[in-house]
């Protein structure tokens, strides 16, 4: 087994193992935070009643049009400011500014904007026949919404949604760029680049860190593609979206 | 300022003034240049390698494809900010290697075991200007394999009908590729290009993580905590305010390139049937 211990590759993807935690700790802390919020969204973008709907459009615009890299610095100095008038006197300042709390809360706000904007789209598209097939037989607005909306929309938004996923979590590495590293809290870019500052090797730990999120992507899309099976198990394989690994409008 | 000004706005305006005008907000208004520099020259680059990825992608040569395939699918599975982040290191350690082998003698790498680089001699030291080149190439790199595939997309989309026209006018291979076949591909990758370009603008935000002083460096800079000696305290943690600036200035910036995107499409799909313009 001595070959395991000396190899530098084995070494390194045994260093990393425990940084890539980090990053999956962050992408999974905010997906369901952000879908949820996203289906709110979603639906105030489509809304009848002129304010929420410009409220939610200029969310979604606002946070798909700046780079989460400024919105991570932005909302940690900002709360950072309240820190002597708010969280100090109510003794919650070690919670709120520790980045395992706020990274997933702007990556939350973040992965909402564009899961939002996905689902919206899919809203858009859903088959208005069947809507009105659904009014036609006296469902309630719930009851429309749960049989054939939602079921429908889901399926439209999927395939973009897992591009969503995984290119969330790639944007995990900008986390501990602009939040403060807490001792030994290191994700995968900060513990490749303290291993890069011990023997400037950088083909060897960068490629490694890069291996980690090619693996964990390829994972995350595979999952994702089964979902999708499932989702549309009622159709011919034939009358599927292709499944493919696309960029959208990211960060 | 005239005195009649002062007293319409106030005492509080003119200190305001004389504060956002100040030596040092000058130098974080000029670091835009390097914001503004590295998208202009990064998409350049990108749609440089854009087409050489989409070019390869489609060649008859198999390993050329698999190259073109390969190099799409790595880059746009690791995240942007560790390519960006590799590329320049790897490229300043590969020029000092390179560098070592004339400059060093065998007692110089013996004297520092273990270190980068070999000898004092050939270390290459980067300035602002030369990290900011490294950049513009990695931002091309990067963004040059999303365009690549958005114009591999393209080249497909456009309708066989066209070549097979040009075709039979007894145009030679090279003349459909470029008088039709490049010419008609614009219109359909635009949207995926305009896409490309977005995301682009936004990542010109990660520059100050290459020692770069730029607007992002300024705005902490800036922000925080201020006390001098003379006059006390002049601000406290400020830094949300500046950063809440660039918030601003990115989402102008997509929507100003929103707009342009728009009436380039409209200006290159001239003459062309379609329903949606």
């Amino acid at each position: 087994m001595d070959w395991l211990t000396a190899n530098p590759v084995i070494g390194d993807i045994r260093t990393l193992a425990v940084p890539s935690l980090f990053n999956l700790y962050f992408a999974f802390a905010s997906i369901p935070v952000g879908f949820l919020l996203a289906i709110g969204f979603a639906f105030g973008k489509n809304s009848r009643i002129a304010p929420v709907r410009l409220l939610s459009a200029g969310y979604v615009y606002a946070f798909r049009g700046s780079p989460l890299f400024i919105q991570l610095f932005m909302f940690y100095t900002l709360m950072l400011s309240f820190n002597q008038s708010l969280w100090k006197p109510m003794g919650i300042d070690w919670l709120v500014l520790h980045p395992l709390f706020l990274g997933p809360i702007v990556l939350a706000l973040n992965t909402t904007a564009y899961t939002a904007e996905i689902l919206y789209g899919a809203l858009r598209t859903v088959p208005r026949g069947e809507v009105e097939a659904a009014r036609a037989y006296g469902m309630s607005r719930w009851r429309q919404f749960r049989s054939v909306v939602w079921p429908n929309m889901i399926r439209i938004a999927w395939p973009a949604y897992t591009n969503e996923i995984v290119f969330l979590f790639q944007a995990t590495a900008l986390v501990y760029f602009s939040l403060p590293v807490i001792g030994q809290q290191k994700d995968l870019m900060n513990k490749a680049g303290e291993l890069f500052e011990r023997d400037f090797n950088v083909f060897l730990h960068f490629s490694v860190a890069a291996l980690y999120f090619l693996a964990i992507s390829i994972v995350i899309f595979f999952v994702c593609s089964l979902v999708y099976e499932r989702l549309m198990r009622h159709t011919g394989a034939a009358s599927r979206a292709r499944f493919r690994f696309t960029p959208r409008f990211l960060r | 300022m005239p005195d009649w000004l002062n007293a319409l706005l106030g005492p509080g305006f003119a200190d305001a003034l004389a504060y956002i005008t100040n030596g040092k907000h000058f130098a974080w208004y000029g670091a835009f240049r390097f914001t503004i520099l590295a998208g202009i020259f990064g998409a350049a680059l990108a749609l440089v390698f854009g087409l050489m990825g989409a070019a390869a992608k489609n060649a008859r040569f198999w390993p050329l494809r698999q190259l073109g395939n390969l190099y799409t699918s790595i880059v746009r599975g690791v995240p942007d900010v560790l390519f960006f982040l590799f590329f320049p290191l790897a490229f300043e350690q590969a020029v000092e290697a390179f560098l070592a082998r004339s400059r060093c003698t065998a007692e110089a790498i013996a004297a520092n075991p273990g270190v980068w680089p070999p000898c004092p001699d050939a270390n290459w030291i980067l300035g602002t200007w030369e990290y900011l080149a490294l950049a513009c190439v990695s931002l091309g790199i990067i963004y040059g394999a999303f365009a690549a595939s958005v114009i591999h997309g393209a080249m497909r989309a456009v309708p066989q009908g066209q070549l097979e026209a040009a075709r039979a006018f007894g145009m030679s291979r090279r003349q459909v590729m470029w008088r039709i076949h490049v010419r008609q591909m614009w219109i359909y990758a635009l949207p995926g290009l305009s896409n490309v370009w977005l995301i682009l603008v936004k990542a010109t935000s990660l520059l100050s993580l290459l020692q770069i002083a730029d607007i992002v460096m300024w705005a902490d800079r800036l922000g925080t905590p201020n006390f001098l000696t003379q006059v006390g305290f002049l601000h406290g943690d400020w830094r949300w305010r500046y950063y809440f600036v660039l918030f601003v200035f990115y989402i102008l910036v997509t929507f100003a390139s929103e707009r342009g995107f728009r009436a380039l499409t409209r200006w290159a799909g001239r003459g062309m049937l379609s329903a949606d313009r």
